[in-house]
C-alpha cells in the first residue's frame, strides 16, 4: 500500500514539473520579498504600499508595452519576517517555485544583504526600493539595484545642514541601533560631524529596541548641541518620549529615516516638531515625469487616495523601483516569462536606465563604492514643522527655514 | 561620579518596569507551573487597550487601569480552562505541552494584533508623561520623570498587593497550598481548577494594566511582545522560578546593571552584561538569587 502511495506521489510530482517549467503566461510575474511581519513590519509594509501602488498604476494603464502588446504585472509576495535568513529562503522560493521574472526587494539593509546572493545565484535582477546601507553596494552584486542612495551619502548632508546653522553647533553625541542600516547611519553622522569640525563627545552602537533613557540622562549632563540617532520607527518614538520625560532638549535632535514616516508625527504629536531627519524625496520635491505620475504632488495624491495616509520617501522609492523595471523591460523588448538570457540582458538594460520619474532621476551607478545604487538624486535635510515635513537644506536657500535651536518640551 | 545618583535612580526606575512585567508571570509559574510565553502579548494587548480607551474616553491612562484589569481578568478567566485542559490532559509531558501552547498563543496574538491594529508604533499620552522633577547641587544633578516615578509606585502597589493576597487571605493560603502540593491541597478542600482560574485571571489582569503603563512610558506596537517576554523570563529565572518575593530584587538588580553599564561602560554591551550576570548567578545558584526557586 505504502509503495503504491509512494508511486502515486512520484507520478503527481512528475506531472507537476513540466507545468512549472514550461509556464506560459501573458503577464509579468514580479516577486516581492519584504518584511511584512516582525520587528521591521512598519517599514516593510511601507515598501508594500509603494510596490502595490506601482502595480496598480501600471495595470490601470494596461500594463507594460512590449512588442506592440501590453502585459499587466502581478505581484507575488513572500514575507521575510524581518529576518535575513527567512528573507533569503523567501527569495529562493520566489525564484524556484514561483519562477518570477524579477524581484522588488526588501525594506531593510540586513535582509537585502541576505537576499542579494540568492538572486545572484539564480540570475534574477532585484531592485530594492528602500535599503540604504553602503555595505550592499560595496559588495558589487551584479543583480541587485536600489533606488535610494546609500546612507553615507544622504546622512552626511543632514549634518552639513546643521553645521551651517547659527549659533554653530560645536558638540554632538551620536548613537546608532545595532542593525545594518542604523549602524551605517550613525557612522555617516560621525564622519560628517568630524569633517564639519563638530566635536563628537560620545559615539555608541547600542542594542536594538533598548530603553535609552538612562543613557540620555547621562548625555544631558554633557550638554551636547546635537543629539543624533540612527534607528527605526519605534526606537525613535521611544527616544523622543524619553528625552521629554527627562526634560532634555538639545539644540538639534537629528534622526534619519522614520521622521518622515506619518506614524512618527501621529504618535508623538507636538513632540515630533523640530526633529531633523534625512530624506531624498518629499511631497513637494520638484520633479517631472512622463511615466505613471507626472510629478511628486500627483504621486502623493494617488498614495493618499489609495492608503489614506501620506507617502514618505521609502514608499516613493519603492514605486520608483517598479518604474525602473518597467523602463528596462520595455527597453529590452522581451515578453513574459523572461528566460535566463533575458534576465541577464535585463541587468544591462537596468544599467542603462536614465529616467525622470515623479521621484526624481533614476540612474544606477555602474562603478565605484555606490555600484548599482541610485546616483541620480540629491539628499535633503528635513525637519518636522507644525506636524508636516519641511525641507530645510542642504540647498541654499532652502524651501523652509530651519527652526533652531530646538524649543523646550514644555508648552508644546 | 556626578552621574552616580542619576544612574542609580534610572536603574531603579528601569527595575520597576521589569517588576511590573515579571511579577504576575512569576505568580502563574509558581502556582500553575506554566511558563507563559504569551506574557509579552498580554502586555501588548493591554497597551493597545490603554491607547484606544484613552482615545475614546479622553481619560488619563492611569485612570483606565481598573477597567483594563477587569476586562483582561475576564479574558484570562475565559481562556484558562483551555490551558488547564492542555496541562491536565493525558498527553506526554503536559508542562512541555503548555509551553508549546502558550508559544502558539503568542504567535497567534501577534498576528491578530498586526491584522487588527496595523503595523505602526503608537504612544499613549498621559499628563504625567510630560513632567519631571529636577534637582541640582554643585556638579550633581538628578532628573526624575513623573511617569516613571508613577511606574515605580505602581510596581510597589502591585507587588505589595499580591504579597498581601498570598500571605494574609484565605484565597492566598489556598494558592500557596496548591503551589506546594496539588493533591494534598485538593484533599484539604482547595478547588484546584477554580483557584487556577483566579490566578490566571489575576495574571492577565495585571499584565493588561502593565501594558497600559508600558504604552504610556515607552510605546505601543503589535510587535512589542517578545522583548517583554524575554525580560519577564530573565527576571523570573534570576528571582528563582516561582518565587514571587524575589522578583523586585531581581528586577532592580537587572535595571541597575543595565543603567550602570549604559552610563559608565559601553552601552553596546549592556545586554551582554545583563545576560553575563544572569549566567554567573545561575551557575553559582541554579535556583535563583535567593536559592528559593523551583
Amino acid at each position: 500500500m505504502r509503495r503504491t502511495m509512494g508511486l502515486a506521489m512520484l507520478a503527481l510530482l512528475t506531472m507537476a514539473r513540466p507545468a512549472l517549467a514550461g509556464e506560459a503566461r501573458d503577464y509579468f510575474k514580479v516577486g516581492v520579498v519584504t518584511e511584512l511581519s516582525g520587528d521591521l513590519a512598519t517599514g516593510g509594509n511601507v515598501t508594500k504600499r509603494g510596490y502595490d501602488l506601482w502595480a496598480q498604476a501600471v495595470n490601470e494603464a494596461g500594463g507594460i508595452a512590449v512588442r506592440g502588446k501590453k502585459y499587466p504585472v502581478k505581484l507575488v509576495y513572500a514575507d521575510a519576517q524581518s529576518n535575513p535568513s527567512q528573507g533569503a529562503a523567501a527569495a529562493e522560493r520566489l525564484v524556484t517555485q514561483e519562477q518570477v521574472d524579477f524581484i522588488l526587494g526588501p525594506y531593510s539593509s540586513g535582509v537585502t544583504i541576505a537576499v542579494a546572493p540568492v538572486v545572484e545565484k539564480y540570475k534574477v535582477p532585484m531592485i530594492t526600493g528602500s535599503a540604504e546601507s553602503p555595505l550592499i553596494w560595496r559588495q558589487k552584486f551584479l543583480y541587485t539595484f536600489g533606488t535610494i542612495p546609500p546612507i553615507n551619502f544622504t546622512g552626511a548632508a543632514a549634518i552639513e545642514t546643521l553645521a551651517a546653522l547659527e549659533p554653530k553647533p560645536r558638540t554632538a553625541v551620536i548613537f546608532g541601533s545595532n542593525d545594518t542600516f542604523s549602524k551605517a547611519t550613525a557612522e555617516a553622522f560621525e564622519g560628517a560631524a568630524k569633517k564639519a569640525g563638530i566635536k563628537v563627545l560620545k559615539f555608541n552602537i547600542v542594542p536594538s529596541g533598548q530603553d535609552l533613557t538612562p543613557l540620555m540622562s547621562a548625555v544631558k549632563g554633557m550638554r551636547p548641541d546635537i543629539v543624533a540617532f540612527g534607528g527605526h520607527d519605534e526606537e525613535l518614538i521611544k527616544l523622543v518620549k524619553g528625552l521629554h520625560q527627562i526634560d532634555f532638549a538639545p539644540r538639534a535632535l537629528l534622526m534619519h529615516y522614520g521622521v518622515t514616516e506619518p506614524a512618527f508625527v501621529d504618535a508623538l504629536k507636538g513632540d515630533a516638531n523640530q526633529v531633523f531627519g534625512g530624506a531624498v524625496w518629499t511631497e513637494s520635491t520638484a520633479t517631472k515625469s512622463d511615466l505613471l505620475w507626472k510629478d511628486a504632488p500627483s504621486y502623493a495624491a494617488a498614495a493618499q487616495k489609495a492608503f489614506n495616509t501620506p507617502a514618505d520617501y521609502t514608499q516613493a522609492g519603492s514605486s520608483a523601483a517598479g518604474i525602473a523595471f518597467q523602463v528596462a523591460v520595455q527597453k529590452l523588448d522581451a515578453a513574459p516569462p523572461l528566460t535566463e538570457a533575458q534576465r541577464v540582458a535585463l541587468v544591462q538594460a537596468l544599467e542603462g536606465v536614465d529616467v525622470s520619474t515623479f521621484y526624481g532621476r533614476v540612474k544606477f551607478a555602474t562603478d565605484g563604492e555606490f555600484y548599482h545604487s541610485n546616483a541620480g538624486l540629491t539628499p535633503l535635510t528635513v525637519q518636522i514643522q507644525g506636524g508636516k515635513v519641511a525641507v530645510v537644506g542642504p540647498m541654499k536657500p532652502a524651501p523652509a527655514k530651519a527652526q533652531y535651536p530646538m524649543s523646550p518640551w514644555a508648552g508644546r | 561620579m556626578e552621574l552616580l545618583p542619576q544612574a542609580l535612580v534610572d536603574g531603579l526606575m528601569l527595575g520597576a518596569i521589569y517588576i511590573i512585567i515579571a511579577v504576575a508571570f512569576s505568580l502563574v509559574y509558581g502556582v500553575m507551573h506554566v511558563i507563559d510565553f504569551a506574557v509579552g502579548e498580554w502586555i501588548m494587548f493591554g497597551a493597545f487597550a490603554g491607547f484606544y480607551l484613552n482615545k475614546a474616553t479622553g481619560l488619563d491612562p492611569f485612570l483606565l487601569l481598573p477597567a483594563v484589569f477587569v476586562a483582561f481578568a475576564a479574558l484570562g478567566w475565559l481562556l484558562q480552562p483551555i490551558l488547564q485542559r492542555v496541562l491536565s490532559g493525558r498527553r506526554g509531558n503536559p508542562l512541555l505541552m503548555a509551553l508549546v501552547f502558550t508559544f502558539g498563543l503568542s504567535l497567534m496574538f501577534r498576528g491578530l494584533a498586526q491584522t487588527f491594529f496595523g503595523f505602526y508604533s503608537l504612544s499613549t499620552p498621559s499628563r504625567l508623561s510630560t513632567g519631571s522633577f529636577f534637582f541640582e547641587k554643585g556638579d550633581f544633578f538628578l532628573t526624575i520623570s513623573h511617569v516613571r516615578l508613577a511606574g515605580l509606585a505602581y510596581a510597589a502597589v502591585i507587588t505589595g498587593g499580591l504579597q498581601y493576597l498570598l500571605k494574609h487571605t484565605d484565597f492566598g493560603l489556598g494558592v500557596r497550598a496548591l503551589a506546594q502540593h496539588k493533591d494534598a491541597a485538593g484533599l484539604m478542600g482547595v478547588n484546584a481548577r477554580r483557584t487556577n482560574g483566579y490566578v490566571y485571571a489575576l495574571y492577565t489582569g495585571v499584565s493588561g494594566m502593565t501594558g497600559v503603563l508600558i504604552g504610556t512610558i515607552l510605546s505601543v506596537s503589535a510587535k512589542m511582545g517578545p522583548e517583554y517576554t524575554i525580560f519577564a523570563f530573565f527576571v523570573v529565572v534570576l528571582a528563582g522560578m516561582g518565587y514571587l518575593a524575589g522578583v523586585p530584587a531581581a528586577a532592580i538588580l537587572l535595571g541597575l546593571i543595565q543603567s550602570m553599564f549604559l552610563v559608565y561602560l559601553d552601552p553596546g554591551y549592556t545586554l551582554l552584561a545583563v545576560f553575563g550576570v544572569l549566567y554567573v548567578i545561575l551557575l553559582v545558584s541554579p535556583t535563583g538569587l535567593f536559592r528559593k526557586g523551583v
